[in-house]
């Protein structure tokens, strides 16, 4: 489905992977609620982590948190941090970019081959962790609405340093 | 002949029995041997209204929780906030209302005259009860979905008829295995008491999920070309759910078990989707499977941690599960099933034992997936498990 941006901030680039990119996810999630309302509530702490997307090519993390049919919050988050999220996705920043970029290429819907479930399922390049299988499960019940969340990514540009 | 002495002169029709004769009979027969109960009642109310008199003994509040009124959170009036008004929240451990009065309502000093629903046999709230339960049903009901409009069915496209046909045949797999979820809690709930009223209601939405799930895989079957073969492998996995000789042992085959392997298929089909609409149905569909295996594994849990002697239930489970898996294995190496999945993965049937070999790695992680909700549950299987770790087609 295509998602909608505000005109005045549909032309700024934000980088990639940044707490700011995803507080963008979480605006448009706002501006979006009415798709939101339509899939049903949504509540739960994802961690998205770019195994190379931190410092000197260490792991980044950001941490979001939903609540019924918004982002709640964004946060950066440390390995100290890891329990407080149902589960985490984590994948190479190349893999990252790839997905966003054919999103961004399907205004909004990615290609057969680029859906958080394709990319997760065989368990690689992306991996979905838990250390509790029934908080795992979440990512599952909430598939839809979390490909929304990352498919509104299309209504701004994103660049990747590095 | 007048018309009228035409008509008298036609013999009567000959006299037929009901085609229900017994059931009535049982029925009259049922209600005239309690007609001093309820015929009282119906006596007096209509002594009363003939006496132009009115009772209003319903607004007497004094053994009501009148007054403490329930206030809605941000997402509306749930069921939790009603719970957590003092009066309506404390479900009894063994229920003994076995009739509709609504646990909260003024009932007792009624208790006399109202009748027992034999029915109602899961009077133990360890039976039924799961922690997440109340969750999960507003959860379920906040992401309803409608298989006719919310599938962009228009945008559905020809495929090679070799991967048609495979995805026809795997939509023909949950077409005839799906309402399973459907027809099992249907068996229990209404032997369910009221008093457990949220978990009568989860049960309802995950029959409503099944019903969805069983048309829409019906008619993106039918829209692609038709429905393929049954096959009697599933038919016994559906009958060891439905056959299940307790509530919780069913729902830890159906739920945890069947519905957490059926995740793993949805979850495929996602991935091995050749359309959007495909994948849309496919991602849908997981959603509320997620929920009912998340129901499972709790419900499970309450039962093995509130039972009487833990040790005995663990191991009544484990001579269950012995059974159950090996005959939901069975559903799970049909050909019917396997090799159109095959297909779908290989990315054609050319290329159907490239596909065998993607299946082999998803069957090692679905297995192991269980095994950590079996876990999770307190019900270590580890040791006991009879599903192989390698698919049975990746060990030779």
């Amino acid at each position: 489905m295509e998602t909608q941006a505000e005109p005045e901030q549909a032309e700024r680039a934000v980088a990639f992977p940044s707490s700011e990119w995803f507080e963008r996810l979480a605006q448009l999630m706002k501006v979006n609620r009415a798709l939101h309302e339509h899939l049903g509530y949504i509540d739960c702490v994802a961690q998205f982590t770019v195994l190379d997307g931190g410092l000197g090519g260490k792991p980044w993390s950001v941490q979001v948190t939903f609540e019924e049919f918004e982002a709640t919050d964004v946060r950066e988050a440390g390995p100290d941090d890891v329990a407080r999220a149902d589960f985490t996705l984590e994948a190479s920043l190349a893999t990252w970019r790839e997905m966003i970029e054919v999103i961004a290429r399907g205004r909004g819907r990615p290609d057969l081959t680029h859906t958080l479930n394709y990319l997760s399922h065989p368990g690689t390049p992306i991996r979905v962790w838990s250390q509790d299988p029934l908080r795992k499960d979440l990512f599952f019940r909430y598939n839809q609405s979390l490909q929304e969340f990352i498919n509104a990514s299309a209504a701004f540009r994103t660049f990747f340093e590095g | 002949m007048s018309q009228a002495s035409r008509i008298e002169s036609l013999r009567p029709l000959p006299s037929s029995r009901s085609m229900n004769e017994e059931e009535v009979a049982r029925y009259e027969s049922e209600f005239k041997q309690y007609a001093t109960k309820w015929a009282e009642i119906l006596d007096r109310n209509a002594d009363r209204m003939k006496r132009g008199s009115y009772s209003l003994h319903w607004m007497n509040t004094d053994k009501a929780a009148w007054g403490k009124r329930a206030k809605p959170s941000s997402r509306g009036l749930t069921y939790t906030d009603v719970n957590h008004v003092p009066g309506y929240g404390v479900l009894p451990e063994k229920a003994t209302w076995l009739n509709f009065a609504p646990r909260g309502s003024v009932r007792d000093e009624y208790a006399a005259e109202m009748p027992i629903v034999d029915d109602y046999t899961l009077v133990n709230r360890d039976e039924s009860w799961a922690d997440n339960v109340v969750t999960l049903y507003e959860e379920a009901k906040a992401r309803q979905w409608n298989a006719t409009r919310d599938i962009p069915w228009s945008e559905l496209e020809r495929l090679p008829d070799d991967l048609e046909k495979a995805t026809c045949q795997l939509c023909t797999f949950l077409t005839e295995v799906e309402f399973v979820a459907g027809d099992f809690p249907a068996k229990w709930l209404y032997r369910i008491p009221q008093d457990f009223l949220e978990v009568k209601s989860f049960l309802v939405t995950q029959l409503m999920d099944e019903a969805r799930h069983q048309e829409v895989f019906r008619k993106r079957a039918i829209a692609g070309g038709g429905l393929l073969h049954a096959s009697p492998g599933f038919e016994w996995a559906l009958k060891a759910i439905i056959d299940a000789p307790t509530h919780t042992m069913g729902t830890f085959l159906l739920n945890l078990l069947g519905e957490g392997l059926v995740l793993s298929i949805f979850r495929s089909g996602e991935m091995i989707a050749k359309t959007h609409v495909d994948k849309e149905i496919f991602r849908r569909c997981l959603q509320d499977e997620a929920r009912h295996v998340s129901y499972g594994e709790l419900e499970l849990k309450n039962y093995l941690d509130h039972a009487p002697n833990r040790e005995a239930a663990v191991e009544e489970m484990h001579r269950f599960a012995d059974v159950g898996e090996q005959v939901i294995l069975t559903s799970f190496t049909e050909a019917a099933l396997v090799e159109p999945v095959a297909i779908l993965l290989g990315g054609g049937l050319d290329k159907i034992d490239r596909g065998m070999e993607g299946q082999g790695r998803l069957w090692k992680m679905s297995v192991e997936e269980y095994l950590q909700r079996c876990d999770r549950a307190g019900f270590d299987r580890r040791g006991r498990c009879t599903i192989p770790i390698e698919s049975p087609w990746g060990q030779n």
